[in-house]
């Protein structure tokens, strides 16, 4: 799947695609499954992803577009599709605001998930196990 | 007279309450004792605090009551919890009138405001069930939508005031496919709806707080009209969330109130009993128990009030801030509660034989305070699924607001400085913009460094306050790092280790409290506060939470702290960085423990 084509111009579909791939890649990684499995017509919960988390990912979301969205954004609007939508055509989202380049997740490829629970590795880093 | 308005309810409250030691007086620790051994519920003691009015100030100035604002109202809620946590608790389960006051039409809020002014009317918060403990999306009690309202059926258990109140603020299902919208709140007005259609659960029996109306609710096809809806359909969980912000600050005062009580009481004993010739209080090692007792609540005083004078200033805030008290505060209470019984010996387990028992009730009842509203767990919980934003924000803001920060720092921790209205609709489920009080930390570190030349303020003890809040700096960055460095997880099965960086947080933010409290209120506070032994012996006490005691500068002498908490004492005044006047013994009593049994039987 590709997250960003720097090569076309940017577009309003090309938005919606663009922040897409941005969610379905942080969730990927964040609950540890393959990015190809991630449908953009399904629930976020089916995924695991709580209330809470719904609204904890919309903080990396406004840091990432650098606008303030509604913390209840993927409580309003629960499927990766909608809450592109919204973004794009309710908010104005820009496609400028998508293809800024200060977006790591959207530059790299969908990680293989970290094995440890938690915050990857970082503890097994930290006790140096 | 207290300088500060904002203390005066809880003066005037504990004058018409009188001394707690004297068993003619409502709410004295005789009368407490006696209703929570025969497990009854406080009747008297509530319509007591109905006749003073004390329910106008839950009620905000502009839906005609007298509430203006927290730090008011946390100060008079320590006064009722010093006496009894069971009358307080069952007093002030009318906070939850605050979801109204928030969401609610003009309508209702008329409605809920007379029914607390005129009819002594009392609330509870039915969330949650037997099944699903915090999990509160897991509801399984149903609001079926029919003309003009809903059909409830299911069942909420364990809850304070089920069976004792009249308005039930009843969080239920009202969309089937789930989700986070998939919930509503209701205020349900018992007195309106069909007695055929709800029942209550029986009195559940409990290890403290034994006369609460501990109980449940069951709904079986129960009519609830349309009007009885608090805001949209499916803002339930929002608003419920939103009102925990509120709730668990204020919940801090709680065990303000029992710590001040087991402090006060344990005191009393050390001062009076003589072993080896010498009081108890003059052997270094329970002086020095007490003594880092007066500390704790010093500690947790800075932060309490801050977060409760946060509302008005930051509200955007307070899902962090709301978070760190409701963890700190009342887990530290407790250990000071558990530590200075062993100053008391045998004494604190003996239901009668010290100041009529009231130390093992405090105990008993003080321990429910860190599990209600959302126990430690659910806290840290909400805290560490923030600090990856927080962390973020406070590098991106680091050395901007330059000029607005430490406005709003002074507003939110100066207590002489007057409040903005408090704004329910400004609280946001996640923080907005950082957590202010751990991005001014260096500016409070400049500050300290530049505070002009002070007679008064010995020059070691403001070296050791710089040195230390130093070291609250570097923790912060090291806590920074780590974050960073970390790749997050969502869900609840978090690592422990990620609830011990969140257990961190709350330190440090509380450090950074009580730095900004003694920097703003340095004149207007007393010798005593403005000396600042406290803050440097608090701050070290902070970090070794960190560092262990030899890393840390040596301790300074806490003469004039152990000094300053026998004053109070013997003025009767409330272990608070604000020391207001508490009811005065009508005399000194030196009467032995066998006469004031004596006196509790005629």
């Amino acid at each position: 799947m590709q997250l960003k084509d720097s090569n076309s111009k940017p577009n309003t579909a090309n938005a919606v695609d663009t922040i897409q791939g941005w969610i379905i890649n942080q969730i990927a990684k964040q609950l540890g499954i393959n990015a190809q499995t991630i449908k953009v017509t399904e629930p976020l919960t089916r995924y695991g992803l709580d209330s809470i988390d719904s609204v904890t990912i919309v903080g990396e979301l406004e840091d990432w577009l650098s606008a303030e969205l509604p913390p209840t954004l993927l409580w309003d609007y629960p499927t990766i599709e909608k809450a592109a939508n919204y973004l794009v055509n309710e908010l104005g989202i820009s496609p400028a605001q998508t293809s800024a380049t200060e977006a790591p997740a959207v530059n790299n490829k969908p990680q293989e998930a970290p094995k440890e629970k938690a915050w990857g590795g970082l503890w097994n880093k930290i006790s140096g196990s | 007279m207290q300088p500060l308005k904002q203390y005066w309810v809880a003066e005037a409250l504990e004058k018409a309450l009188g001394d707690p030691g004297n068993p003619e007086n409502i709410m004295s620790f005789p009368q407490v004792i006696d209703l929570d051994e025969r497990e009854e519920f406080p009747h008297e003691i509530i319509n007591w605090l109905y006749n003073w009015k004390l329910q106008h100030y839950y009620i905000p100035t502009e839906c005609g009551g007298e509430f203006t604002c927290f730090d008011e109202f946390i100060s008079f809620v320590r006064v009722l919890s010093r006496r009894d946590q069971t009358s307080a608790i069952a007093f002030t389960t009318m906070f939850w009138s605050y979801l109204t006051w928030m969401a609610g039409t003009e309508e209702q809020k008329r409605t809920l405001a007379s029914f607390m002014k005129d009819a002594n009317g009392a609330m509870c918060l039915a969330y949650s069930e037997k099944a699903h403990g915090s999990d509160l999306l897991a509801s399984d009690v149903r609001a079926k939508k029919v003309p003009g309202g809903y059909i409830f059926n299911g069942e909420k258990w364990p809850i304070n005031r089920a069976t004792i109140s009249g308005v039930t603020f009843v969080l239920a299902k009202t969309d089937e496919v789930g989700g986070a919208r998939s919930l509503s709140l209701f205020m349900v007005e018992k007195s309106k709806i069909d007695p055929a259609n709800y029942s209550h659960l029986p009195k559940i029996f409990t290890h403290g707080v034994r006369g609460s109306d501990m109980s449940g609710i069951r709904f079986q096809d129960c009519f609830i009209p349309e009007s009885m809806r608090l805001g949209a359909e499916g803002a339930g969980l929002e608003l419920a969330l939103k009102g925990f912000q509120i709730t668990r600050a204020l919940c801090a005062a709680f065990s303000q109130g029992a710590a001040d009580t087991a402090l006060r009481t344990t005191l009393k004993f050390a001062l009076g009993r003589q072993l080896y010739g010498k009081t108890v209080f003059d052997m270094p090692q329970p002086k020095r128990t007490l003594t880092d007792a007066f500390l704790n609540i010093l500690i947790c005083d800075c932060a309490t009030i801050g977060v409760a004078r946060g509302f008005n200033t930051m509200p955007e805030q307070i899902s962090v801030w709301s978070a760190v008290v409701k963890y700190f505060v009342t887990t530290t209470l407790e250990t000071v509660v558990q530590n200075v019984s062993v100053v008391l010996g045998s004494r604190f387990y003996m239901r009668e034989e010290h100041d009529y028992g009231i130390f093992q009730k405090v105990l008993r009842d003080n321990s429910i305070i860190s599990m209600f509203d959302g126990s430690t767990v659910v806290n840290l919980h909400a805290l560490l699924l923030q600090l990856r934003q927080l962390t973020k924000s406070r590098i991106k803001n680091a050395g901007r607001n330059q000029d607005a920060l430490p406005a709003r720092l002074a507003a939110t921790f100066d207590l002489t400085q007057p409040l903005p209205t408090f704004d329910g609709k400004k609280l946001e489920l996640v923080n907005r913009g950082g957590d202010d009080v751990l991005q001014g930390l260096e500016l409070a570190l400049t500050s300290l460094q530049n505070l002009p030349a002070d007679a008064s303020l010995n020059a070691d003890v403001l070296q050791q306050i710089i040195t230390l809040t130093q070291m609250v700096q570097e923790e912060l960055n090291h806590l920074d790092c780590q974050v960073t460095e970390s790749t997050f997880q969502f869900g609840h099965e978090q690592a422990p280790e990620v609830f011990d960086l969140a257990k961190q947080y709350c330190v440090i933010h509380t450090a950074a409290s009580c730095i900004y409290m003694w920097l703003y209120n340095r004149h207007h506070l007393g010798d005593f506060f403005a000396k600042g032994e406290w803050l440097a012996l608090s701050l070290r006490q902070l970090m070794l939470t960190f560092r262990p005691a030899k890393a840390l500068p040596g301790r300074i002498d806490d003469e004039a702290v152990a000094q300053e908490l026998v004053r109070l004492y013997n003025d009767s005044r409330m272990f608070s960085i604000v020391p207001f006047q508490l009811a005065k013994p009508q005399q000194q009593e030196t009467t032995t423990d066998a006469t004031q049994r004596l006196q509790l039987q005629a």
